[in-house]
């Protein structure tokens, strides 16, 4: 287990900055998700840890040695560890045991022992019947597995993943998202996984940073990022939600247009532009009552879908705002109805501009 | 792992990285400058002597003198007539044998397939003499057995005239059209046409408003090529037209060498057969790189096939008539030509005779050294160019290093300049010091190089691209080094291709005739080149036995190399 640590490591590709100035220390053991929209430098962070590319400021050091840093890059085949790529990358012309044994054959270990581990391993990635196949033979859904099989034998100081479950269907990338997290509490190597999908980082990992435009914009435990989003950008991108736009009348109030909402947290500076966010499932509707309450507001139907084990709606505020919120199935409201909603103080989350 | 293994392993690695990375940069500049002085010292003597006159004053008396003689200008109409009636007929031709080979339950589909391939690798010259043998007015077999059978006294067709050549021509220029066709068509989704068939038109109905439009492009770009093709082929009207009396440009280009030598009016005649090519390739990438239309997206899956009904007889009759043109007539003709004692000799016991063998391979002294001359060229220039191909295809493929381009640029640019053009330019460049190479096989060498290189290039190119980049860095994160993952991942995977691009080579340098014809002495003679001169004294057995053998070394390494193809296929290629 290996202390992963990057320092204002940047990347810049014709004079833009792919990846801007990251800092990042991920603790001996850990599965760290870099979680993000295509193009927000996660792919290229990941590669900047293996060593295929150098970087343009920063460094990266593992347990305090420095390993990559402007001009200077130890080659990834010396710096102890192992990658998934996103198209499994196994080798046609080897079967899988060959794929598999490949590290440790590169490792001059003997025959007999490379054997014993090579069975091993594909015993516990659930191959064990497959190790004469080729790789062209396999599912999906065995060659990632494979492809873990093969990143894991050489016992890696540091594991690095690379959308491993973008190329398969949706049910077995639920299946290999547990499998992930299971292999992970067996064998606790330190681990960089790269997704663009919020809930295989939900499911895997310790610490999810969301990045964006290269940069990380918040980091912390799924629970953490999931409940407290920091910016418009988390929020959203994390599980979805509303984003209502004013300006603050004080810490704790911000005036968004059809009505004044209020925080339960106070994080506003009074006059300032600012919003807040609120999830879909955070928001209750009501197809009766007046105007009186908490963070009330009224509302029109625009939209409702029925879907089993709720109601998706969309909704118009006075001043043309749409929000979207999940309600129980048994709220039987149709399009154009007039509904109140109520929006709890402790479910909006400032977002100090 | 103990501390000693570790070390070595390292060491391995730092030697790894210098053999990658560090050399990558110089290699590409050698390579840049390799090309850029094989392609550019001829290519600007070429233009140096286009626009001086014999002392070296620059003029454009060159030009002048070729626009107002009849001598020249004839040539040049000959040659526009023959290439526009080699067009239409190659695509009149092939396309509809395409369409009935892709879309239609025709039977023997790939039988076809493989018929239109082999009269695709068959030298064109030889299929000119072929066609001498076939139907010269008087002693060709099919005018004789038409003399005989109708009792007239006139021939049937005469080889030695325009439309003669525009046929033999034609005939070896359609399966370009064809493939280029039927490859467009298999990459229509079925689903197009299911399209057109839902909204209520009929099958034939579908074929002409949706396949044929589909497919326009492809078609004119398959009858510029057989435009090319006809414009700067040399073999073919050098043996059908000169006995006529008549000149193409590129034999008028040809005779500028003969004596008097005038270099300066071959270079000015040169350089626009240069210009039209080029243009004519670009016009050719601008039709088939508009991509959804040629190539057309969307799901594919097995096309759906007409079925020709009572039709399917006839039409198979039809395309096994066009395809015994290129391929069983002339084959027929030359093996009975090489066992005939004449070839126009009834073909009967007593006329069997193995004397043109005998000629060939114990008499006539020229066939050892001209065989041994075609080997070694060809092995030379196989195995050189694949080695370059496979440096520039790696370099261009793998290092996004900033120059590349240019190298990908130089190592395709040959694809334009015809064989006579580059002999000219390469005649003019080095029969003079410091590389006084003429008179050697040096200069061949670096002929078929230029020649080759481009579709060996592509070939690897390709190859490379199918490789993905993470089965490398899937091995470098594992623990190899640059060199190990070289030879461990990538080279296993490229093997087919590059075995391919060195049959391709073999072959292309084999049947190469109008560079040669340039740049050969009496020491540096290779097989084509001894055909053509046993042309110009009629000695067709002997053409026949080794034209025969050509053949035959051609289909061996044709089907060499689809062996292996065959065996790499049997891996699918993951990971892309």
């Amino acid at each position: 287990m290996a202390q992963l640590e990057l320092r204002g490591l940047s990347k810049h590709y014709d004079g833009t900055a792919v990846v801007d100035r990251i800092d990042l220390a991920v603790p001996p053991g850990n599965l760290v998700c870099l979680l993000g929209p295509s193009g927000c430098g996660k792919t290229t962070t990941l590669r900047l840890i293996a060593g295929f590319v150098e970087p343009s400021t920063g460094d990266i050091r593992v347990d305090d040695k420095v390993l990559s840093a402007p001009g200077f890059a130890t080659p990834p085949e010396q710096r102890g560890m192992s990658m998934i790529f996103q198209s499994y990358a196994l080798w046609p012309h080897m079967t899988v045991a060959d794929n598999v044994a490949y590290g440790l054959t590169l490792r001059r270990l003997p025959v007999a022992e490379i054997g014993r581990r090579v069975s091993e391993m594909l015993a516990a990635v659930k191959l064990g019947t497959f190790a004469d196949r080729y790789p062209g033979e396999l599912s999906g859904g065995q060659q990632q597995r494979a492809a873990l099989a093969r990143a894991l034998i050489v016992e890696p100081e540091i594991l690095l993943l690379d959308e491993p479950l973008s190329n398969l269907d949706a049910a077995l990338r639920d299946e290999m998202r547990f499998e992930i997290r299971r292999l992970h509490d067996a064998f606790r190597y330190t681990t960089v996984y790269v997704t663009h999908d919020q809930v295989e980082a939900m499911t895997t990992a310790d610490l999810i940073v969301v990045m964006n435009h290269g940069r990380i914009e918040q980091s912390g435990a799924p629970e953490e990022v999931y409940n407290r989003p920091r910016s418009a950008f988390v929020a959203g991108f994390l599980g979805g939600a509303n984003i209502l736009k004013g300006h603050a009348i004080d810490a704790t109030r911000l005036n968004v247009g059809p009505g004044v909402l209020r925080c339960a947290e106070s994080a506003f500076v009074p006059g300032d532009e600012a919003a807040l966010s609120i999830r879909f499932h955070e928001v209750r509707v009501h197809a009766t009552g007046g105007p009186d309450g908490d963070n009330r507001l009224a509302a029109r139907v625009i939209r409702q879908t029925f879907l089993g084990s709720l109601r998706d709606l969309a909704l118009e505020l006075a001043d043309g705002t749409v929000i979207r919120a999940t309600a129980p199935p048994d709220l039987a409201v149709q399009a154009n109805a007039r509904v109140w909603i109520d929006l709890p103080p402790e479910r909006c989350r400032p977002l100090p501009s | 792992m103990t501390t000693e293994t570790l070390a070595t392993e390292n060491a391995g690695r730092r030697a790894g990285r210098i053999g990658g990375i560090d050399l990558s940069l110089p290699v590409l500049a050698a390579t840049a400058a390799f090309l850029a002085l094989l392609i550019g010292l001829p290519m600007g003597w070429l233009a140096y002597y286009a626009v001086t006159d014999r002392a070296g004053a620059p003029t454009l008396v060159n030009f002048t003198t070729l626009a107002s003689d009849p001598a020249f200008t004839e040539p040049l109409v000959t040659t526009l007539i023959l290439c526009v009636s080699v067009a239409v007929a190659a695509a009149a031709v092939a396309s509809p044998i395409a369409w009935l080979v892709a879309r239609t339950d025709l039977p023997a589909r790939r039988t076809i397939r493989v018929l239109m391939t082999a009269s695709f690798v068959t030298p064109p010259f030889l299929g000119a003499i072929a066609w001498e043998i076939l139907a010269a007015p008087n002693s060709g077999i099919l005018n004789r057995w038409w003399r005989d059978l109708s009792g007239s006294a006139d021939p049937l067709f005469d080889i030695y005239t325009l439309p003669g050549l525009a046929f033999v021509i034609s005939c070896y220029t359609a399966p370009y059209v064809f493939v280029l066709v039927a490859n467009a068509l298999d990459r229509i989704p079925a689903d197009l046409e299911d399209a057109a068939g839902i909204l209520g038109a009929g099958r034939w109905r579908t074929a002409v408003t949706v396949t044929v439009p589909l497919v326009t492009p492809a078609i004119l770009a398959g009858a510029l090529i057989a435009f090319l093709q006809a414009m700067t082929l040399f073999g073919s009207p050098a043996i059908l037209a000169l006995p006529a009396g008549f000149h193409t440009v590129t034999t008028k280009i040809f005779s500028f060498f003969q004596y008097p030598p005038r270099p300066q009016l071959a270079a000015a005649a040169a350089l626009p057969l240069l210009a039209v090519t080029v243009l004519l390739l670009t016009a050719q990438a601008r039709l088939l790189g508009r991509r959804g239309y040629t190539v057309v997206g969307g799901k594919s899956g097995e096309p759906r096939r007409l079925a020709l009904g009572r039709l399917k007889v006839p039409a198979l009759a039809l395309v096994l008539g066009v395809l015994s043109l290129p391929l069983m007539l002339p084959y027929a003709a030359l093996l009975k030509a090489a066992v005939s004692s004449f070839p126009g000799a009834p073909f009967v016991i007593e006329n069997l005779t193995w004397k043109h063998v005998n000629f060939v391979f114990v008499e006539f002294s020229q066939t050892r050294k001209a065989f041994w001359n075609t080997l070694v060229l060809a092995l030379g220039t196989a195995t050189l160019g694949t080695v370059l191909a496979l440096v520039i295809a790696y370099l261009t493929a793998r290092r996004a290093i900033a120059g590349s381009r240019i190298l990908e640029f130089l190592a395709t640019a040959p694809v334009a300049i015809p064989g006579i053009v580059l002999g000219v330019g390469l005649f003019l460049s080095y029969t003079r010091p410091p590389l006084a190479l003429y008179g050697t096989l040096w200069i061949l060498l670096l002929a078929f190089l230029t020649i080759e290189l481009p579709i060996a290039f592509q070939q690897l190119r390709s190859s490379f691209r199918a490789v993905h980049p993470e089965l490398e860095e899937a091995s470098r994160i594992l623990g190899a080094g640059r060199l190990k993952t070289l030879a461990r991942i990538t080279a296993p995977l490229l093997k087919s291709g590059v075995v391919a691009a060195w049959c391709f080579i073999f072959i292309g340098v084999v049947r190469e005739l109008s560079a040669a014809i340039m740049l050969f002495t009496a020491n540096t003679k290779v097989l084509s080149v001894v055909i053509y001169d046993l042309n110009e004294s009629g000695d067709l057995g002997a053409i026949a036995v080794l034209g025969t053998v050509m053949l035959l070394i051609t289909f061996a390494v044709v089907g060499f190399a689809n062996w292996i193809s065959g065996v790499g296929s049997g891996v699918r290629l993951r990971g892309g």
